[in-house]
Order: structure tokens, then sequence, then C-alpha cells
């Protein structure tokens, strides 16, 4: 374990279920560490019980009690307070579905708050999403902003602010706002699931690919232990082990490791019964991937979790691995589609399907369970894109103590669909496309720099590495490794060159992160 | 630290105008972090003296010269206190700790003293800090014995005052917010508001406006930099981003806002030269105004971004700094760069304001 991740570890363990404490010695932490402040009234603690909010949230809030309000408390203390606090004052799934990306730490996101005036104001320091995952009562939200402004005085002298009435806008408009969009109203009760059994997988790690596999999870006292193997369409596999806990009503957290790498995970129990969302390696959380996961066995309703790849080009034969659980149903193809049962379980199955004809979006199913995202029978791509648009990279190493943000691309592949024209609602998403990748200078101040020469280079799985942070004595007033770059991706398709490009960002280190950033 | 005679640097032909003895002689105190003030004889082109303030940090910010330049005032210990130096021992005479457990009390960036030296005024924004919840309270100048420092009288004001300025005669305080506030010196009252990001809204977008560096002592004229996008333009329109120059005579109370070149460099901060003809503005280039015109003359690249800008008691230079640890001269005229002064330890001024003062040989 590197000396980084083991710091990021300290500081992050307390949401990874391992040796988090019963619930019970968190209720008492909280009456006799938090009640010393905060006094216990009819209504509960006072301003604890005003708010409600998602785990990492809650760590936040303790890590700030202890940093500005002296309140020390041992690693199991925390983590324990923080898992009961998560139990009790958490939200809904349903309350997080719009943000989980600032949770899951997904670089394919955008932070949009409803307006303009809401992310001037509460989104240029912090993600919005930091905003509306809490719920709290109108006064807490009235003692929030005042806790803003009274704890950082210059906020009202910064870009933003300084040309209005912040203060005044900031009582009028902001806390109203707050307190009509999220109201505290009731913590959902917690799950306290057993999650024990094995539990199908399918996602994708964008760079390296799909992939399928299996969780286990078995339930200890404190938690779950984890193991997690994924098994990549490009034949390479992958096993970490772990432990991980259920917070709140179904927030699933849990650090993993394989002898590569340690990662988190980051997933939802959806009321379904479905865990999904995203792990990441730890300290470098660009990189990492979206899943799914349904438990197996008896009584498991019959769901396909993934379809790779879920296209096939007319006039081919392509080998199709569907995953779930209880796939026992009969295939059901649209006609023009034909298919060859390879292997069939209840877990997997394999086709071999061919189609003479393109036939645009359709949709497989195995008995009544329908493959989550339309299968495509393509003739020749329309367009690629590339995925995101716009993406930021982060120089670091170089001695320094924070690790460089890499950034990942991905070339799309898209049918224009029946009205004809590229980039309309009817287009029809085809897939992931291997791709030549390279970098240029996004503009003419860019090439005076030779940004494209010292910022970083990208690879041919769409990854661009920074550069190394600090003074480059080679480049002009010795700048830092930054740069302004366009990413261009060419991909052939049935014998034309379909070229996309993005821009790239590739600025300084990110000084301060927290967990919900 | 390194001592370099200006005349040394430059050659006899190039030497600055040459003080006789007994004229006054310039000096630059700089606020440098965690606890120091260094005062630097721009003659001599050497520190002068490091004075070290007791609980100053991170940083002591606002400097403020009494008229005869003897003592120094500094908001100190995270801008909570201020405290009173004898310039020429480096003690601190006195020391007024604004917080207390229950309230939290900063001085950001406005004070000064009164012409006659009998008060200082300090901008202050509290907050009352409950047992688990926290109260923004509103904003006021606090008016302080300059001798005693013992609190006179405060006075409710605008939240978001950056810099102060008293009139010559010290019947008016200026305080630059989201407007240009004038309060009677004497009872604290606000008598009069003038426009600044109100200013030309018919025309422009509203001037945004960062003054936070206090450097008008060798002019009696403050001057800041603003900047506004005119509405008639499309924004990708090279000529749609203004930048402006807002100019305050402490001597007639006349002040200006004035568009004076298309938006394509910042400045942080601006200050003008005694005879009122020009303003500097500095950040990663160096440029000179005309203010009779309203015109940009000259533009110099610089070394490094320097935030603040001083000009000489004589016109004849402008001192750059801020941001690092040095201070550099530079010539009025030419904007050639003359020489500098690095400070000790290499600790750096950040955002400080630093003065300017005179002081007979
Ligand atoms: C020494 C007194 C003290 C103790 C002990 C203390 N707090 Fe606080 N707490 C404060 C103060 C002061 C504030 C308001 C300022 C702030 O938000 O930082 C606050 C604010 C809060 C808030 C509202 C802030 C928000 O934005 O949600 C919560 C929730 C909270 N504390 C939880 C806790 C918990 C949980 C503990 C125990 C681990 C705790 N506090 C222990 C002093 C204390
Ligand atoms: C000047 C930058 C800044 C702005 C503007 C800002 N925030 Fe924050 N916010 C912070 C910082 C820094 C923290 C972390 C405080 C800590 O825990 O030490 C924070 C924390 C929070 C938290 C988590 C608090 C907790 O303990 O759970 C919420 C919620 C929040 N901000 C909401 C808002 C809202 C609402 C607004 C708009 C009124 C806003 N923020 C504007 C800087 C900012």
């Amino acid at each position: 374990m590197t000396s980084l991740s083991r710091l990021l570890l300290a500081t992050t363990a307390v949401l990874l279920g391992a040796g988090a404490a019963r619930a019970a010695d968190g209720a008492e932490v909280l009456d006799s560490a938090c009640g010393a402040c905060h006094a216990r009234e009819e209504g509960g603690y006072d301003r604890i019980d005003a708010v409600r909010k998602t785990p990492e949230a809650w760590d936040m809030t303790v890590q700030r009690m202890g940093r500005n309000h002296g309140v020390s408390l041992e690693p199991e203390e925390r983590a324990a307070v923080v898992r009961y606090l998560a139990d009790t004052r958490g939200l809904s799934v349903a309350e997080t579905e719009d943000w989980r990306y600032i949770l899951e730490r997904e670089p394919v996101a955008q932070d949009l708050g409803p307006n303009a005036r809401m992310s001037e104001t509460c989104g240029r320091c912090h993600s919005y999403a930091r905003v509306a995952l809490q719920r709290r009562t109108p006064e807490d939200w009235r003692h929030l902003v005042n806790f803003h402004l009274g704890q950082f005085p210059t906020l009202e002298y910064q870009a933003l602010a300084r040309d209005r009435d912040w203060w005044g806008i900031a009582q009028n408009e902001i806390m109203p706002f707050l307190a009509e969009t999220y109201p505290l109203g009731e913590a959902p009760p917690a799950a306290d699931l057993d999650l024990s059994g094995e539990w199908p997988v399918a996602g994708r790690q964008p760079g390296r690919g799909d992939y399928a596999g299996l969780l286990t999870l078995t339930a200890t006292e404190s938690g779950h232990d984890a193991a997690l193997r994924l098994d990549f369409a490009d034949g390479s596999s992958e096993s970490f082990t772990g432990s991980g806990a259920l917070y709140g009503a179904g927030e699933w957290r849990a650090s993993l490791a394989s002898p590569e790498r340690e990662i988190r995970q980051v997933f939802a129990l959806k009321e379904d019964g479905v865990l999904e969302g995203r792990w990441f390696e730890l300290g470098r959380d660009v990189v990492g991937g979206r899943l799914t996961a349904a438990r197996a066995g008896e009584g498991a309703a019959p769901r396909i979790l993934g379809v790779s790849p879920g296209r096939l080009r007319a006039g081919e034969t392509a080998e199709v691995l569907v995953t779930g659980v209880g796939l026992t149903g009969e295939l059901q193809l649209p006609e023009g589609l034909t298919a060859e049962i390879l292997s069939a379980s209840d877990r997997e199955v394999k086709l071999k399907l061919s189609a003479p004809e393109a036939l645009g979006a359709v949709s497989l199913a195995l008995g009544e369970a329908a493959a989550p995202e339309p299968f495509v029978v393509f003739g020749a791509l329309d367009r690629i894109s590339i995925s995101p648009e716009t993406a930021i990279s982060r120089v670091g190493d170089g001695g320094g103590p924070i690790p460089r943000t890499p950034a990942q691309f991905e070339a799309f592949g898209w049918l224009n669909g029946p009205d004809g024209a590229p980039s309309t609602e009817d287009d029809v998403f085809v897939g992931r496309f291997p791709a030549q990748w390279r970098t240029e200078n996004f503009d003419a101040a860019a090439e005076a720099m030779r940004d494209a020469d010292y910022a970083g280079s990208i690879d041919q799985n769409g990854l661009f590495t920074p550069g190394v942070a600090g003074p480059n004595p080679e480049r002009p007033m010795m700048a830092n490794n930054i740069g302004n770059l366009k990413v261009v991706a060419e991909v052939e398709d049935a014998g034309r060159s379909l070229q996309a490009e993005a821009h790239l960002y590739a600025t300084v280190q990110r000084f301060v992160d927290a967990l919900i950033r | 630290m390194k001592i370099r005679p200006l005349s040394a640097l430059l050659g006899v032909a190039l030497a600055l105008p040459a003080l006789s003895r007994g004229e006054a002689r310039d000096y630059i105190i700089a606020p440098s972090r965690p606890d120091k003030l260094v005062v630097v004889d721009t003659e001599a082109m050497a520190v002068d003296k490091v004075i070290r303030i007791k609980d100053a940090g991170p940083t002591p910010m606002v400097p403020v010269l009494s008229p005869d330049a003897k003592t120094v005032y500094a908001i100190v210990n995270r801008s909570e206190s201020v405290v009173k130096i004898d310039l020429e021992s480096g003690e601190t005479l006195a020391r007024v700790d604004f917080s207390t457990p229950e309230r939290r009390v900063k001085a950001l960036f406005g004070m000064d003293i009164s012409p006659d030296g009998s008060t200082l005024a300090i901008f202050q924004t509290p907050v009352k800090l409950g047992t688990t919840h926290y109260e923004v309270e509103p904003t006021s100048i606090a008016f302080y014995d300059a001798e005693t420092l013992e609190l006179k009288r405060e006075a409710p004001s605008p939240r978001q005052i950056t810099l102060m300025m008293y009139s010559a005669d010290g019947a008016k305080l200026y305080a630059i917010g989201r407007n240009l506030h004038i309060f009677d010196a004497q009872t604290g009252e606000m008598i009069e508001e003038r426009p600044i990001q109100g200013w030309e809204n018919d025309k422009r977008t509203p001037p945004d406006v960062l003054a936070v560096w206090s450097q008008y002592e060798s002019s009696g004229v403050m001057s800041i930099p603003f900047y506004s996008f005119l509405l008639d333009k499309e924004p990708t329109d090279p000529e749609a981003g203004r930048t402006g120059l807002f100019t305050l005579d402490r001597e007639t109370g006349e002040s200006v806002m004035r568009d004076v070149e298309a938006m394509d460099v910042f400045y942080f901060s601006t200050a003008v030269n005694p005879a009122k003809t020009r303003a500097y503005g500095a950040y990663n280039v160096l440029q000179s105004f005309d203010l009779t015109t309203g015109k940009p003359i000259k533009r110099v690249a610089l070394p490094r971004s320097y935030y603040s800008v001083n000009v000489s008691s004589d016109g004849k230079i402008v001192w750059l700094s801020g941001a690092l640890s040095d201070v550099a001269a530079y010539d009025a005229e030419t904007l050639e760069r003359l020489g500098h002064v690095d400070l000790p330890e290499g600790a750096s001024i950040s955002l400080n304001s630093v003065r300017l003062f005179s002081r007979p040989d």
C-alpha cells in the first residue's frame, strides 16, 4: 500500500464499514460527545435532529466538529457515530437519485443547480449536489447559510458575490428556496438487511471495456465481507476482497483490494433489490466503472443486468454474453435477428447472433426479463462523439503529495435515426468504439505555449495522463505543465474514418478535497 | 537578504534624483507573513527595519501610518485585532482584540486614520458564535481613539465595504462597497452615496470591483480598476469587455468613474501620482494611464505578478509589490525596471496593502 493510499484510507475509513462499531455505540457517542454542546430537547438533539444527509455528509460534519470545535473522537467512535447518524437521519435512495454522481465521484456528470441564482450562490465553491443532498428545517437552512458567511467572511467579497447584495439575496431568496425545496421531512427507516449471497454483476470500466462478474457478500457482526470478481470482455479478470456496510435506507459503501489496486464501492440498494452504482480506485477516482448487481438464488426475479456487446453489424456474426439472474425464460428476438444458444445457465446466456440487415435499435428479452438497453443492429455508423465532451485533468506527483488526476475519454458511435439528421432526439446510440486518440493545442494561445507537447499524453484506450506538478524549466516563464487541449478521436468504420473532438483542461492540483466535492 | 543600492544598479547617469540631506525620504512598509512589517528605505534600496508583532499570524494585513509617520497601526491576528506600533522602536504600544468567545469580529480591508491623527476608523464584520449555531450580525464602522485604542463609537454601515479613506479635512469618511458610501466622520451617519455598481446600468453590466489595496497616500487620490461589459456589443466582441478606473480625490471629494480601455488584461490594483495626472495599474503587466485624457499610455510585461502599486512622493518611481516577497522599482515615465529589494526570509506579502510614507532624513 502506498503512503498516499494509506492516508486516503485513514480519511475515508469511516465509511468503509471495516470495523464499524454497532449502532448502540453510535447512540452512546452521540449522547456523550455531541450532546455536550447539542442539548437534547423535546424535538431531539439541537441541530442534529434538524437535518438529514448522506453518510459522507455526516462524516464531513463530524470531521468539522473535530477540526473547528475540538470534538476529538477515536476512529471507532467516529465510525460508529457516523453510521448511527446515517442510519437514523439519512436520505431515501429516491431523494438522492439526481445527485448520486457526487457520491460516486462519477467523472462524466454535469453539476447543475435548479437556476442560475442557486448555482452562482451555492454551487460555486462546491458542487450544487452537496446542497441538494441535504434536508433541513427552515431554521436549520438559515443556520447553515449563517454558518457560511460567519465562517468564511470573505465569501461576500468573491466574484459572483461582491457584484450583488449577497447577504440580502441569501436571506430573502436563498433561505426560503432551500427551506421549500429541501424540507426536513421524515427519515426513512434503516434497511438493516442481510445481503449475504451471490450477486452476479455487469458493467463497464471506461477505457477497459465491458465486464461481467460476481459480487459475493457475507454478513458479519458489523457489516458484510465482500468479494468481487470482474471478467472483462477483453479476456482479463480481476478479483477483489474487502468489506462494506449498508448505511441507512440503502447506501452501500465498501472497500476492497485486488493485488493491483484498492477500490471503493458506492452503490445504492434500489427498491427492486438491485445494487447500482460505481466503484473507483482509491486516490485515482477517475478510474473505475459503473455496475449493476442482483442477488441470485431461489425466487430471484428474472433480470438481465447486461448484454455485451450490445450491438451487431449487419451481415456479421457476434458472440454476445447476457448476464443476469433467473435467466430461465425463453429467448425473444425481433424478426431479422437469429440466435444460436452456445450455453445457458440462470446467470449467463451465451448467444451467437447474426442478422442479414440493419434493424436499428431492437429489444432482447429472456422470458419476462428484458435487456436494460436496446440492442443495435447496424450497417455503418453515421457519426461518433467523445464522452465526456469537456474534461479536467490535473498535474500531480513530481515529488509532491498529490497524485496526478487523469482524464478518461471514450468514443461513442451513433446512427442518425429515422429523421436522418445528426444530433437529434431520435439518434441511436450504438455503443463505444475503439479509436485512435491524440491531443492538439486547443487554440493559438495553447499553440504558443506548446501545451500539447507539455501537458501530458493520451493512450490508445483514451486515458489522458497529465504531466508532473511543478514549474517546468523547459517552458516559457517556467510554466507548470498545464494546458488547454483538444482531444481528437478517429474511428475506422465500414471503410470510413469518423472523427470527433472534445475539450480538455489540463490544470493544477486540487489542493483541498472532500468526500462530497 | 540582498541589499542593492539603487545607484550601484543604475550607474550614476540613471541614478534617481538625489535627495539632499534634510529633505523627506520615502519609505515603504510592507506586511509579510506571518508576523512582520518590513520597512524599506527607498533611497538606499535596502531593508531599513523588520518589526515583528506578537500573535499577528497568519499575516498582518492593512498598515496605516499616523500623520507624523511615527506610529503605524496594523490589522493582525486573522483580521481580529489592531495593533499600534512605535515605528522607531518597533514596540507594540497598544492592541485591541475585537473578538470575544461569543462574537467573532473581523476587520477585513478597510482602515484609515483621521488627518489630525486622533481617530482610527475600522470596518468590522461580526458573527455571533452560539453554542451550536452562528448568526451573522450587521456590519459597522468602529471609531477608535488613535492614542489609547479605546472604542469611541460604532456606526452601522452597509456590508461588503473594502477600502476606507478620510477626506483631507477630516469631515468625511469615504468607504468603497458596492457603491461609494460617504459618512459624516463625526456622527458616523451615512450622508451620501454615489454609484459604482449602479454606474451607467443602462449601458453596461454592473462594474465588478475588487478593491482591497489601500495605497492612496502619496497622491491623496484613491484609484480602483473596475470591469464591465457593454450591453450593446456581442460578448465575443473584443471591445465589449471594458476596463474602467474609479478615482476619488480626498482633497476635493470629487469622484470619477471612467472607461479607459478594452478589457484585454486585468489589473489587481492601481495608484495615482502626486500630480494626479497619471495612474498606474499592475498585475501581470504594468500600465500607465493619462488621467487628463482617460487614455492608456504605456504597458510593459512584468517578470511575475505584482498586486500592489505605490507612486513615490516625487512621482518619478512606481513601486510594485504584493504576492511574493519583493518590492520593485519602475521608472514612472518609461516603465523600465530599476531594481528591487527582497524582503527577509522570502516571506510573501500576499494580498496585503503596502504603504508609502515620507520622513525627514
Ligand atoms: C464543542 C461544542 C460542540 C460539540 C461537542 C459538537 N458540536 Fe456540532 N456544532 C457546534 C457548533 C459551534 C456548530 C455550528 C458551527 C458549525 O456548523 O460548524 C455545530 C453544528 C453542528 C451541526 C449543524 C451543522 C450542519 O451544517 O449540519 C451538526 C449536524 C452537528 N454540529 C453535529 C454534531 C455531532 C454529530 C457532534 C458529535 C460528534 C457534534 N456536533 C459535537 C458545536 C459542537
Ligand atoms: C465560499 C465558498 C462557499 C460557498 C459560496 C458556499 N459554500 Fe457551502 N461549504 C463551503 C465549505 C468550505 C464547506 C465545508 C465546511 C466544513 O465542513 O468545514 C461547505 C459546506 C456546505 C454544506 C455541508 C455542511 C454540513 O456540515 O453538512 C452544505 C449543505 C453547504 N455547504 C451548502 C451551501 C449552500 C446552501 C450555499 C449557498 C448559500 C453554499 N453552501 C455556498 C463553502 C461554500
